[in-house]
């Protein structure tokens, strides 16, 4: 096993590495850019490097000064999270090259999966179904055309390099084509500097379902079964569960084995994820993109599975043979994930700043992975994640009931959050019911419930911001005199009962 | 004490005082006649753990109020509002600023409770903007009200020595 690891990333994950080694007696150097100084990973860790100014691209992003440091601390691995340079596959080789492990997969395997069209292709190959499309790169607006009647509409334009939402286009009848076309070959140029876009068909009942893969260097690998990350603003993930509540056993069987032959059809190391388009009307399935790296929401593949899929990763990368085989591996129960974002909850505008008061939730079956605190200043350069709450239920009723009792709990202050949104969507039919799909929170959620702060009597916060500034006058009054508070609280209390009895 | 509040757009009018060890709460929402007013027991609003413990109407709330004065954000069980909150002595210096909150084209109005300690002009005088109008006493000082443009009197709803609400018409135009 390793004897120390270097953690390429920051905020909550790289307290979530921090942590699987320190389970597994490994000492850790963490990274930090000079306002992370007092981030909850350079406290963890054993030892702390500053490698640069506050943007990722002058610190987290800098492979060179990275590998500086792990030569220097003397490390032998280096995890990179999720983010930043964990998917670059120069960043792999350039580790390896310096003669320390990388906790991933290998250069070829991010090379292979990195680029959507040629992952793809490999995917085809493989016999892992593809949403019918271009079959690649469409360069003209004529081929756009041909490929559109093939396939059929409504359609989806993408830029092959594009994520995020951006250099993405829904076309719904031919008359749309051009300019649809046109847009989002700009933005690829804009964004991603590589104009290249596929079209593919849309699928108007789509859900995003996702399979979990474990790969060793040995040949083997496992799935470690689904989870369901359909509830998205913006196209980023706010709400994850394992099980779905809408994949039936025949397909979600039939899932997991297409996974198994994909990642070994790529001799595929460490963890890995499968993204699948699920159709909710047709329960078809098709392949989206592989993340070659841990996802934000493994923990909750971790709930239902019981493995710790960061000690996994390490032990992978040693060498070692899975811990595990396909058959140990039981979907036990229901997890559920909520990011919690520091940012304006209909906006989705950031929200920066001092976190006044942090009291994180707990008790039974309740996990929380974040790296902030009480007097935490959230800077404005990283994302607006601040900390996932995780539940587990026997049930999906009971994980659900959980997390809004954990959501409850949960006392941030100082900056906006989401919890507002998270309280209304599991208060949501659609949720609730499983059928929600991708454009949930854009469609369905703003129907019902299209006030997020009606949960909490207006009355609440006007009484206390009265009261509080009724002491605050008063206080500013009675600093203008000298007095002294001389009377306990004790005697306070005793005078009290005297005036009551 | 007496603060006005604004929150989602809509006004509120609320008094704060103590009574035997509860605070009595007074809250008024604009465009409504009712006062629902509060018994909030001292203990029932107490700082723990850094923060402020709520138990209201038996519901147990943790709250943080975070105040520069004008602007509030009250935060509790995930949620937040953003209001602003004028206590008297702003209240005191919108009334003087504008000839009254809540005054306009057609009327002079009290910008906090007060007692009116003279009258300066008549019914049917044409006064021009920023000429004193009456006097009126509220947080132990005197204030001069001022017409807010060039106004006629069209009637006087108040005389010396009456004691006037917050909200109150005083003069009409």
């Amino acid at each position: 096993m390793f004897k120390k690891v270097l953690i390429a990333n920051r905020g909550e994950i790289a307290v979530r590495v921090i942590r699987a080694c320190r389970d597994m007696g490994i000492p850790t150097v963490a990274v930090y850019s000079d306002v992370d100084r007092y981030s909850q990973h350079v406290l963890l860790a054993n030892e702390a490097y500053e490698i640069g100014p506050a943007p990722s691209v002058d610190s987290y992003l800098r492979d060179d000064k990275i590998i500086a440091v792990a030569k220097k601390a003397g490390v032998d691995a280096i995890h990179p999270g999720y983010g930043f340079l964990s998917e670059r596959a120069f960043f792999a080789k350039a580790v390896e090259a310096a003669g320390i492990a990388f906790i991933g997969p290998s250069a070829q395997n991010i090379e292979a999966m990195g680029d959507k069209l040629s992952a793809i292709k490999l995917m085809r190959k493989a016999d892992v179904p593809t949403v019918p499309g271009s079959n690649g790169a469409v360069e003209t607006y004529e081929d756009a055309q041909k490929v559109a009647e093939k396939i059929g509409y409504p359609i989806m334009i993408k830029a092959s390099a594009g994520g995020g939402g951006k250099g993405m286009r829904v076309v719904h009848k031919p008359e749309d084509l051009e300019s649809a076309f046109r847009a989002a070959k700009s933005e690829g140029l804009n964004y991603f500097k590589d104009d290249t876009v596929y079209m593919e068909r849309f699928i108007t009942n789509p859900k995003h379902i996702e399979i979990q893969i474990f790969g060793d260097k040995h040949g083997n690998a496992v799935h470690l079964f689904e989870r369901e990350c359909s509830v998205q603003r913006r196209h980023q993930k706010i709400i994850e569960e394992s099980p779905s509540p809408s994949v039936p056993e025949a397909v979600k069987k039939k899932m997991g084995e297409v996974a198994v032959h994909a990642a070994k059809s790529i001799g595929y190391v460490g963890a890995g994820t499968f993204e699948f388009i699920f159709d909710n009307s047709t329960k078809e399935f098709f392949f989206m993109e592989m993340n070659t790296r841990l996802q934000v929401e493994h923990p909750i593949t971790e709930m239902v599975t019981g493995f710790d899929l960061v000690k996994e990763q390490l032990s992978v990368a040693a060498g070692n043979p899975l811990s595990f085989k396909q058959e140990d591996v039981k979907q036990q129960g229901h997890a559920i994930e909520c990011r919690i974002c520091a940012e304006d909850p209909e906006t989705f505008i950031p929200s920066p700043g001092l976190v006044r008061r942090f009291r994180p939730p707990s008790g039974p079956h309740v996990r929380v992975e974040t790296y902030v605190y009480s007097g935490y200043d959230i800077p404005i350069y990283y994302d607006p994640m601040i900390a996932k709450v995780v539940t587990w239920g026997q049930t999906r009723d009971e994980a659900i009931a959980r997390m809004k009792r954990a959501l409850v709990e949960f006392t941030l202050t100082g900056v906006k959050s989401n919890i507002v949104l998270h309280n209304s969507i599991l208060k949501s039919s659609k949720f609730l019911d499983g059928s929600y799909t991708t454009q949930f929170c854009e469609k369905d959620l703003k129907v019902e419930q299209p006030d997020l702060f009606k949960h909490i009597d207006d009355k609440v916060f006007l009484i206390a911001a009265a009261i509080a500034s009724y002491k605050n006058r008063e206080t500013k009054i009675d600093n203008s005199q000298i007095k002294i508070e001389s009377t306990s609280r004790w005697k306070q209390v005793s005078r009290r009962h005297a005036m009551r009895y | 004490m007496y603060f006005e509040a604004l929150l989602k757009k809509k006004k509120y009018q609320i008094n704060v005082s103590k009574r035997d060890y509860v605070w009595f709460v007074q809250l008024k929402e604009e465009g409504s006649d009712e006062w629902d007013e509060f018994h909030i027991p001292y203990s029932d609003f107490e700082e723990a753990d850094n923060i402020i413990s709520f138990i209201f109407n038996h519901e147990s709330y943790l709250v943080d109020v975070v105040s520069d004065g004008l602007d509030c954000q009250v935060y509790s069980r995930g949620s937040y509002r953003d209001l602003k909150i004028y206590n008297d002595e702003m209240l005191l210096h919108e009334s003087l600023k504008s000839g009254g909150m809540g005054g306009n084209d057609s009327s002079l109005r009290a910008g906090m409770p007060g007692k009116i300690v003279k009258i300066l002009v008549n019914e049917g005088d044409e006064v021009a903007a920023g000429k004193p109008l009456l006097v009126m006493e509220a947080m132990k000082m005197e204030n001069e009200m001022k017409a807010p443009s060039n106004v006629k009197i069209t009637k006087l709803h108040v005389k010396p020595g009456d004691n006037v609400e917050s909200g109150a018409t005083l003069i009409s135009f």
